[in-house]
Formats: structure tokens, sequence, C-alpha cells
């Protein structure tokens, strides 16, 4: 009963400031909102071309491109804004059909489109379709500059005679079909909102232990012992403190999101065991950072560090298909998140309790291994040094 | 000026043995930016796509377009495993072994109306997009070369004459070609990005070093004995205020020294980045300070001082491509994150000072205008 009085002391410290509400409820939401507004959902890739002078066969290409039927927006942009708003990211890529371009082509010149993108897979897609569009419209010129000069004709000649033999001529042809199952959820705050979870459960859950760490320097701990508390009441008192807030925020999150965004998060009892678990880890996390740091100030500053960056290399910004293998082995090994990642999708693609078991081993395994080892430092600080109750080995020592 | 000096060095040295602050000021932004650029980088530099071929066909136009996967798996831009059974091929794009399978028929190059198969797995959107373009190529090449042959020989159809010219045509090379200028456009390289952003996210929290430990100060009461000395209460808001730009300042030249050096981060021309920098320094001193001033406790000002930190980096753009939404774009320009971010772009394509003035004048902006707030309501706290 006594480690529910400390839990419910802890409980209200960290819930009476008010910085500390907007941290643990306000920006998660916020940052659900706004991430799943910029990035989730299918996101079409906008393309921009501009054409440096116009003409007949520029114009043709433009069409083309706006025609390529591969899912990508394209429209007409300015010459001198396409390079910034690339830059800037208003569009994912661009294409520049440079001056003179029927020109030159008509005196048989060779032309080079330019082709600019942000870094990613994004631009790699576009440019390997546009590479597509003007291959396709390099080989009609092409042969309609071969028809020209074999015959002596000009070039709108040549390529009226080609397009009609390969309107008639039977050609090969390229079918494309795409197989396997589609791991996007679909919803677009859905990925979003579970590794938001995972980020903010772990990073509240480090930071809040700067209270403990406040706790062992003004000698809190030392004094609990001068009452008839045993270190085990004190030690699960912490421990349940530190959990039930990562737990209430855990809880709020997932059903605010369901609520507001309509966020699906599977199986309801298997996704709160998963989120009981991880939040469980991140509260012994806390326990132990809380048990191990000297200033509030370092322990608030590894936990910053540890927060973003394990939440990083566990796949809750960049999903965990797109790692490398030995990445994505990195990632399982040092990052908690990445199982809780593995569990979060598994159960939004319909899995129940059976598909997300060996996640929440792992899960349950680590916390209780951090929590061990943050309860023998703990103690050791504790006068006497055992796990007996301070009381018989002489609290009053300190 | 003598007293600024002493005091603003005094807390300088505080702060280098503090390993909070460093760890705050140096190796956690670093540390970040390197996990961040090792994770998103990946996705930059892609991994070779996994693509399988079934040649049904044997014939000399199917060797062809297996050569040009080959060709591209010489320069690891993809794999290419063969396989003899087109559904075994279909099945480990299904099962994800591969990105996308090419199934090339019988009579690929006798009859005209085959088709190359290409089947992609549906979560490797890119690597699948780009196998339809590959054969999409091939397919465009060779029918342009046929096609060519034909119109130019005309009535009445005669095959020999035909493969004749079709021979010629194929040594005509297609006169449009494109070329990626991306390296060249002002863009930064996801190494790059990460390291400026953290590297300016953070500076909103080291420079709290300097001016919030003026409330410390007043706290512990040594406000009132460096007050009782001979030193003008300006001086001691001055060091303060020094304290918080020099410590940025350095914080921010190891960064870019150190991501430049161990991170392979091209910030761009020296002189344009030290103006960018300098001006960042100033605007985070001031924002900070106008924080400062209004808080009570130590811990009050740290903790609305993260908030702001953290918003502030949210909107400017720090942790996620805010541009997508066009709205939270323009929200950007209201942080100095997002000015300095800009700026670095400026620059990524190998502009020069002139490009970030602009960047560099709407930071100054922030520092004036946040700094003056600052001075106005903190010289009241220092006075004795």
């Amino acid at each position: 009963m006594k480690a529910l009085a400390i839990a419910a002391v802890d409980l209200r410290r960290t819930l009476r400031d008010r910085t500390n509400l907007v941290f643990v409820f306000v920006f998660p939401l916020l940052l659900v909102f706004v991430l799943g507004t910029a990035v989730g959902g299918v996101a079409v890739p906008r393309v921009g071309v501009a054409v440096a002078e116009s003409g007949p066969l520029a114009d043709r290409l433009v069409a083309a491109l706006a025609a390529q039927g591969a899912g990508i927006s394209v429209r007409r942009h300015s010459v001198g804004e396409l390079a910034p708003a690339v830059a800037h990211g208003e569009l994912d890529a661009g294409v520049l059909v440079p001056a003179g371009y029927d020109a030159a082509i008509r005196a048989g010149h060779a032309v080079t489109v330019e082709f600019v993108a942000r870094p990613g897979t994004v631009g790699t897609r576009v440019g390997s379709v546009v590479r597509a569009v003007v291959g396709h419209e390099a080989g009609r010129l092409r042969a309609g500059l071969f028809v020209a000069a074999e015959r002596g004709v000009p070039l709108d000649d040549g390529l009226r005679g080609v397009d009609g033999v390969a309107a008639s001529l039977p050609r090969l042809s390229v079918s494309a079909r795409t197989v396997g199952t589609d791991l996007d959820t679909g919803g677009r705050f859905d990925t979003t909102a579970s590794t938001q979870l995972l980020l903010f459960l772990f990073v509240t859950a480090l930071t809040a232990s700067v209270a403990l760490v406040e706790t062992r320097r003004l000698g809190v701990l030392r004094r609990m012992l001068a009452t008839p508390t045993s270190t085990a009441a004190i030690l699960t008192g912490e421990g349940l403190g530190r959990l039930t807030v990562t737990v209430l925020q855990g809880g709020f999150m997932m059903v605010a999101t369901a609520l507001l965004f309509d966020v699906r998060w599977g199986d309801p009892f298997a996704a709160g065991a998963l989120m009981l678990a991880f939040a469980s880890v991140a509260g012994a996390a806390g326990l132990l950072m809380g048990s191990l740091a000297r200033t509030p100030q370092l322990a608030s500053a590894i936990g910053i560090l540890l927060g973003l960056g394990l939440a990083a290399l566990g796949g809750t910004m960049m999903p965990l298909e797109f790692f490398t293998p030995f990445m994505r082995t990195v990632a399982h090994v040092v990052s908690p998140h990445a199982w809780a990642v593995d569990g979060f999708t598994a159960l939004g693609r319909g899995g129940g309790f059976g598909d997300i078991a060996v996640d929440l081993a792992v899960l349950l395994a680590v916390a209780v291994v951090l929590t061990a080892v943050a309860c023998r430092r703990l103690r050791r600080e504790l006068p006497g040094g055992t796990s007996r109750s301070a009381l018989t080995r002489g609290a009053g020592r300190s | 000026m003598r007293a600024v000096l002493i005091l603003a060095g005094k807390d300088l040295r505080l702060r280098l043995r503090d390993r909070s602050a460093v760890l705050i000021a140096v190796v956690i932004p670093f540390t970040l930016a390197l996990i961040f650029a090792t994770v998103f980088g990946g996705n930059e530099t892609p991994r070779p796509f996994a693509y399988a071929v079934t040649d049904l066909d044997r014939g000399p136009v199917a060797a062809a377009f297996v050569d040009v996967l080959d060709r591209l798996a010489e320069r690891d831009i993809v794999t290419v495993r063969r396989v003899a059974d087109p559904a075994e091929a279909a099945e480990l794009a299904d099962g994800g072994t591969i990105d996308a399978a090419f199934v090339l028929p019988a009579g690929i190059g006798t009859d005209g109306t085959a088709a190359i198969e290409v089947i992609g797995n549906v979560n490797a959107p890119t690597a699948a997009d780009v196998a339809r373009s590959l054969a999409a190529a091939f397919v465009d090449d060779l029918t342009s070369v046929r096609v060519a042959a034909v119109a130019a020989a005309g009535e009445p159809h005669d095959p020999r004459r035909i493969a004749a010219l079709a021979e010629r045509a194929a040594r005509f090379t297609p006169p449009v070609s494109v070329v990626d200028v991306s390296a060249q456009r002002r863009i930064l390289d996801t190494r790059t990005w990460f390291a400026a952003a953290m590297a300016v996210f953070f500076l909103f929290f080291t420079v709290q070093f300097g001016v919030s430990s003026l409330i410390e100060e007043r706290a512990g009461g040594t406000l009132g004995r460096l007050l009782a000395m001979p030193v003008p209460p300006g001086a001691v808001l001055t060091a303060k205020l020094l304290t918080s730009v020099l410590f940025g300042a350095s914080s921010l030249a190891v960064l870019i020294v150190a991501t430049t050096a161990f991170m392979g981060a091209s910030w761009g021309a020296p002189l344009a980045v030290a103006a960018l920098a300098g001006a960042a320094v100033l605007a985070a001193t001031g924002v900070t300070a106008v924080v400062a001033s209004l808080a009570r406790t130590a811990e009050q000002a740290g903790s609305w001082q993260a908030v702001l930190a953290m918003l502030l980096g949210m909107l400017g753009g720090v942790f996620f491509p805010i541009e997508r939404v066009p709205a939270l774009k323009a929200l950007s320009w209201a942080t100095p994150h997002g000015w300095f971010l800009g700026g670095l772009g400026e620059l990524a394509g190998g502009g020069s000072l002139r490009e970030v003035l602009p960047a560099v004048a709407a930071m100054c902006g922030f520092a004036a205008v946040t700094g003056a707030v600052a001075v106005v309501r903190l010289r009241k706290a220092v006075r004795p």
C-alpha cells in the first residue's frame, strides 16, 4: 500500500507541472496531426515541367509527361521558379525543357532535358518515369529523323510517316502488375499515431527520470527509509510511479487518436497489451536512468539523446522495411522501439495476440532486465545496501 | 568592459566544466545527426533493386534485354537472378524476396505482339516503377528502330530492305536524353541537412546556459553580491548575454567542423556559413533571453524554453519535411530555424554570401526585436 502512496506522489508531481502536461499530452497529438497531414497516406509525387521556349515538339513532350499514367501529378511551372520550388520542397522533382529544343532537334543536334529531384526514393521513382517518357519521345523523333534523312523530306513529314507506321505495325508491349500483400494499412494517421506513441512514451519516461534523480540527490529516498517502509516498497512505488505516467500517456494517445483522427489500432486488447509492454520498457529505462544519472541536467540531456536516437533507429521515423538488412538487425538489437513497431504493424494488418507474441515477450524481458538492474543500483545507494528492510540495518546511519 | 569579460570568462569556464552543457551543445546534436543521417541516408542511396528475369524466348532480342539488366547489375544499381520458371519468379515477387520480375515471352523477337511482363511487389513501388520503365525503354527502342525502318522503306514491303534499314536506324542516336542536375541545384543532401537541423535545434538549448544563469544567480543570492561590487548592472547583463553568444557560437563552430570532418557534411562557402551561424546564435540568444526575462525560477525558464525550442524547431522544419504542407511551409518563415535551413539550402548549389543575406537579415531581425524586449525587461532584474 505504501508503494501505491509513493507512486501517487510521483504521479501528482508530474501532472502538477503545466509544461509537463503540454509535453505529455498536447505535443504528441499535435505532432500526430501535423505529421499525418504532412507525410501520411499515399502521397502523389508532384513534378513541375518548365519549357524555356515553346514549340510543337516541346509541347508534345510536356503533354506526354502529363499523360504518363504512372500516378505522378505533372504541372506546368515557370522556368525561373522550377529549381527553387524543388529546393523548397513544393515540388518533388522538376523537368526543364531547354530553350531551342525544337530548333536543335530539327537541325539534328542532340538535346538534353534537365531533371532535378529531391534526394530520396520519390526522386528515383519520378526519374525513372521521366526517363521512360522522354525515351519514348526520343524514339519517335529518332525514327522521324531517320526517315527524313533517308527519304530527303522535312522532319514533320518523316514523323507523319512514322506515326502512320507505328499505328499499323504490331508492336511489342509491356504489361505490368503488382503482387504481394500490401503493407500499407491505408489510414493517413495510422502509422504516424503508433510511431509517435512509441517516441513520446520513451522520451517522457526518460525525462521524467529527472524527478528520481532529484529525489536521490535531496536524500528523500534515505529519509523515506527512516519511516517504517521497506526498500522493496520504495522501489516498487518509484517504479510504479514511472509506469503510471507512461501508461496514462499511452492510453490517452491511443484513445484520443482513435477518436480525433480515426486511427485504427487493431485488436484493442492486443494493442493495449503491446502499449503496456512498451510502457514497461520505457518506465524501466526511466528508472534505470534515474538511478544512474548524477545530475538532473545530465538525465534530461541523455534522455533526449536516447529518446530520439533509439526512436530513429527503431523505425519510428522511417519504416523498418526501408532499412538495409544490417541496419534492421542493429535496430532490433539496440532499440525496443523496433519490436513495438513490428507489433503495431502486425496489429494494423489485422493480426491478434498470436502475431505479436514474440514482440511482447521480448519487450517484457527487456523491461524485467532493466528494472532488475535499476533496483540493484538504487538498493546499493541506500544505507545497508542489501535487499533487507533498511530499518533492521540501521537507517539512521546516513 | 573588463568586468564584462571577466564575468563572461568565468561563466564560460563553468559551462565547459559542466558535462551536461557540453553534452547538449556538442555531443547530442552530433550523435543524433549521425543516427538520423544513417537511418535516412540509406534511403537516399537506395540498395540495389532486386530483380529476377525469366527468359522463355532464348533468342537474340531477349538476350539483349538481359544484357541491359546485367550492365545495370555491374554498376550495382540492380541485382539480377535468373529464374527458369515464370511461376517461381512471380512467387519470389509475391513473397518480397525480389522487388520485381521480368518475364520475357517466347517469340519476343519474332512475334510483333508479344509483351514483356513485369511483376512488381506491391511494397516496392519504386523498384517496380523502375522495372517497368526499364522494360518500356527497351521496347520503345526496339519499336522505334522497326518503325523507322518500315517507314523509310515505304511500299512495297521488302523484308530484306527493311532489315538493312533497321541496322542503320539502330545506329542513329536518339536526339533527346535526360541529364540529372540535382547535385548542382540548391538542395541540401541528407547528411548536411540533418547536421544543420540538429545544430540549430540544440543551439536554442545551448544558449540557455548563459542567460538563464542570471535567474540562478538571483535565486542563489550571488547576483546581489555581484551588484554590490563596483560593477555597473549593465555589465552583468551584457556578460550573461555574451556568455550565451560565445557558448552558442563555439558549439555551432565545433559542430560544423565535426560534421564536415566525420560525417561528410558539406555546409557551403565558409564566409556565408559563418554569417548564417552568427545570425542564428544572435536570434537564439534573443528568443531565449525573452523567455528568461519572463520566468520566475530557473526550472520555469528551462521548461518554457524547452517548449519554445521544440515548437520553433517543429515549425521550422527541423524534424520532418514541412514543405509538403504549403501552409506549414509559410509558417516556417516565422522561425529562425526555417531561415537558417533555407539559407543553407541556397548555399548547397554553390551560392555565396549574397544569396544568404535575406536569411541573415531575417535572423538578425529576430535578434534585434527579441533582444530589445529582453534587455528592457532584464534591466529591471539586475537593478540593485
